[in-house]
């Protein structure tokens, strides 16, 4: 022990902390985008229970299990829980948010493909929670 | 300090006494017998996820309740269990004391683990490791929740007078000769890890008690419906529980502390950087818990916050990885099984402590969060190094125990299939939580992509399971039946440095 | 004197920082956040995996050069040494 030089592990400590910061910064950065909700976002009202998923569309039409959008609109949904913690998940578009009850949870986000995709619970919430699934049919606007 | 070989005695000897090496036995062998009770239940979950669909498990109440109980086990009745084996059988020889500093405290410290245990396994709860309310509180059937929180208790009081029996023995107890930067790193570990469990441990305590009496209908703390707040729980759980993962991996990177440079022939690189990192970790670790709710709605600056406050933790780790090379750099390295362990956990704790900073960039958390990702991430961490350390440090304290050699073909086998095995499983895993796969599922949608993984991860879940089939063969035939070691030099490396014979600790 | 100017130099720095992300904001459509947030994960895979390399290349020249039976291996100075 003493007899060596330090200075190589205070460089490799200096690259370390460098790295780490170009990734906070770069996080720091993307979360900011993909957070600033734009203004004329439709709100979609999403309620999670044991075991299915609820969604209530602006004009009042409720779909249970199935959420019909449009591309080239952008949404921001209100998330909520009438019973125990589940996650509101669309994979495909990256969306994650946890349903908390007596909490109302905001994400938004603009479907740009048209197609048909998965709406999972991605938060352990009891016997079902593995089918606790739901679809995401994205349309092209008529 | 040898055991069984010489001068056998009846198992009650053992059982009632109060010596720090007979307590660190009955710690190994316990926490051992709950590693392959937990990893039983690892190879049934992952038998299940083989296909879609129903294989061998019934129902996903009886998966739910087996995932819950392999965590539980693993983590608080193997990790903890096994880092204060071989804390009782080398952190008194390492400060040069005669035992533990209250011996008898030692001992109520392990027998309450039985009955911990026990709880854990009669009542085989289904609300997770983590036990989230609501769900904890309204849904999950009892008596099994209210066994399993009991059983907790029990084992959260073993830790915490486990880890005032540490501080005290190493600050209060090493010989007067002995400054405290002289204390070995391993010791430095128990050290730094029983303050983070004296500082974090009680949050969680509390929690517990809020938790019970919320199912008991008294409180609604964390129940909505009563105005109670269920992310409240979230906080202090992971105040307690991220700190604690620290006090997982901190004593497993002790023992490499130990192993790498014996067979390096050479000592450490940096005693002072090793102690300073484990200071910084202890620390630092405070500061990151929140990164485990970003999905719970926080704001952006709490985010920001505890993204800063976990990418802080990762220079010591890094400093860690860096001793290790800086070791190993110029010495002669002898690849016993030990060694191998130990170089395996490396590696695999720096692609550990990687994909932990991509859980902590804010919005990649959106992927990885309850994906397979984290099972994957967090699972490097505890099997990849912290099981890695400690089974390498098992080998090593083997003829310490025994006085036999263990089998050294067989150890190396375990080694290659373990390390093979959990690559599969682990990296897979990864990938499997980008394709989106949610964690603590029963039963998946037939995914291509996720079936073809979930069979990788199975078959390499199968391949841990026979090394450590392999490892248990070896250990029971070797302790009976095993080459009677060279106490002197078990491992051969030439000196008389194997340290924990040097100094010989009386039986009292 | 040496402190203020370090003060200044971090400010000028943060602010730089600040200007050069504020450039890239205000996209004219809808960001799409897929789009963003699998971007920011490969090019930090980009970074993970080329640490990942160096440190497992100097993990397995050390384990490969260092071994006791590498032709140049020699006895360390401190074999046989009580330490």
């Amino acid at each position: 022990m003493g007899e060596h030089s330090n200075w190589p592990e205070w460089v490799y400590i200096g690259v370390v902390v460098a790295l780490l910061c170009w990734v906070g910064a770069e996080a720091w950065n993307v979360e900011r985008l993909v957070e600033h909700v734009p203004e004329d976002a439709e709100t979609i009202k999403v309620v999670g229970q044991q075991w299915f998923w609820t969604f209530e569309h602006e004009d009042g039409t409720k779909e249970i299990g199935e959420l019909h959008l449009e591309t080239g609109k952008a949404y921001r949904f209100e998330i909520t829980s009438t019973d125990v913690i589940h996650s509101f998940n669309i994979h495909d578009y990256v969306v994650l948010l946890d349903a908390v009850p007596g909490r109302v949870n905001t994400v938004w986000f603009a479907p740009t493909e048209a197609g048909v995709y998965d709406i999972q619970c991605r938060e352990y919430c009891g016997l079902i929670h593995y089918n606790m699934r739901g679809t995401l049919y994205v349309e092209d606007p008529t | 300090m040898v055991l069984e070989l010489h001068k056998p005695r009846p198992v009650w000897q053992i059982m009632f006494s109060t010596h720090h090496t007979d307590v660190g036995l009955l710690y190994l062998i316990t926490s051992l017998g709950f590693l392959f009770l937990g990893g039983a239940l690892a190879l049934a979950i992952r038998a299940e996820l083989f296909f879609p669909g129903s294989q061998i498990i019934a129902d996903s109440m009886t998966f739910n309740r087996m995932f819950t109980v392999h965590g539980t086990t693993l983590i608080f009745l193997f990790i903890l269990p096994s880092a204060s084996a071989v804390g009782n059988y080398f952190v008194p020889i390492m400060v040069r004391y005669k035992d533990m500093a209250y011996p008898k405290l030692n001992a109520i410290a392990f027998w309450m683990i039985p009955p911990g245990g026990a709880l854990i396994w009669l009542g085989f709860a289904d609300f997770t490791w983590y036990a989230t309310p609501p769900y904890s509180v309204i849904s999950a059937p009892g008596p099994a929740a209210d066994m399993w929180i009991f059983g907790l208790k029990i084992l959260g009081v073993s830790s915490i007078l486990g880890a005032i029996n540490f501080v005290v023995t190493i600050l209060k107890c090493k010989h007067p000769d002995m400054s405290i930067g002289q204390v070995p790193l391993l010791a430095w570990s128990f050290l730094s890890s029983s303050l983070i469990i004296l500082v974090a441990l009680p949050t969680f305590a509390a929690a517990l008690l809020m938790l019970l009496t919320d199912r008991l209908g008294v409180s609604g703390f964390f129940n909505p419906v009563l105005g109670g707040d269920p992310i409240a729980y979230a906080h202090l759980f992971w105040f307690t529980f991220h700190p604690e993962v620290y006090v997982l991996v901190i004593p497993a990177i002790g023992m490499m502390y130990e192993i790498i440079p014996r067979f390096s022939r050479r000592p450490i690189f940096s005693h002072s950087s090793g102690v300073a990192a484990f200071v910084i970790l202890a620390i630092v670790g405070f500061s990151s818990w929140a990164h485990h709710m970003y999905a719970t709605g926080m704001s952006f600056t709490e985010k920001t916050v505890f993204m800063v406050g976990t990418l802080a933790a990762v220079p010591a780790s890094a400093m860690h990885v860096f001793n290790f090379l800086a070791t190993m750099w110029g010495g002669r390295i002898r690849f016993s099984t030990p060694m191998m362990w130990a170089v395996g956990g490396i590696a695999l704790f720096f692609s550990a402590g990687a994909g932990g900073v991509v859980n902590s960039a804010m919005p990649l958390d959106f992927v990885t969060h309850d994906s397979y990702w984290v099972v994957g991430h967090f699972h490097l961490f505890v099997m990849g190094t912290i099981a890695f350390g400690t089974i390498g440090y098992v080998y090593y304290m083997f003829p310490y125990v025994t006085g036999r050699m263990y089998h050294e073909a067989l150890g190396k086998v375990h080694f290659v299939l373990a390390m093979v095995g959990t690559v599969m499983v682990f990296f897979t895993q990864h990938v499997l939580g980008l394709f989106g796969m949610p964690r603590r599922i029963y039963d998946y949608p037939p995914i291509p992509e996720w079936v073809a993984m979930n069979q990788i991860a199975t078959i390499g879940a199968m391949l841990i399971g026979i090394s450590m089939a392999i490892w248990l063969g070896n250990m029971i035939y070797s302790s009976g039946r095993g080459r009677e070691a060279n106490m002197e030099d078990p491992f051969g490396l030439g000196g008389k440095y194997y340290y924990p014979h040097q100094q010989k600790n009386p039986v009292h | 004197m040496r402190y203020m100017l370090g003060v200044v130099a971090l400010m000028a720095v943060v602010a730089t920082v600040n200007l050069s992300y504020a450039a890239t904001e205000e996209p004219g459509e809808y960001l799409d956040r897929r789009t963003e947030i699998w971007n920011l994960f490969f090019r930090m895979m980009v970074v993970a995996f080329t640490i990942g390399a160096v440190v497992s290349g100097t993990l397995i020249w050390l384990i490969w050069r260092f071994r006791e039976s590498h032709p140049k291996a020699k006895p360390t100075k401190y074999e046989g040494v009580d330490w």
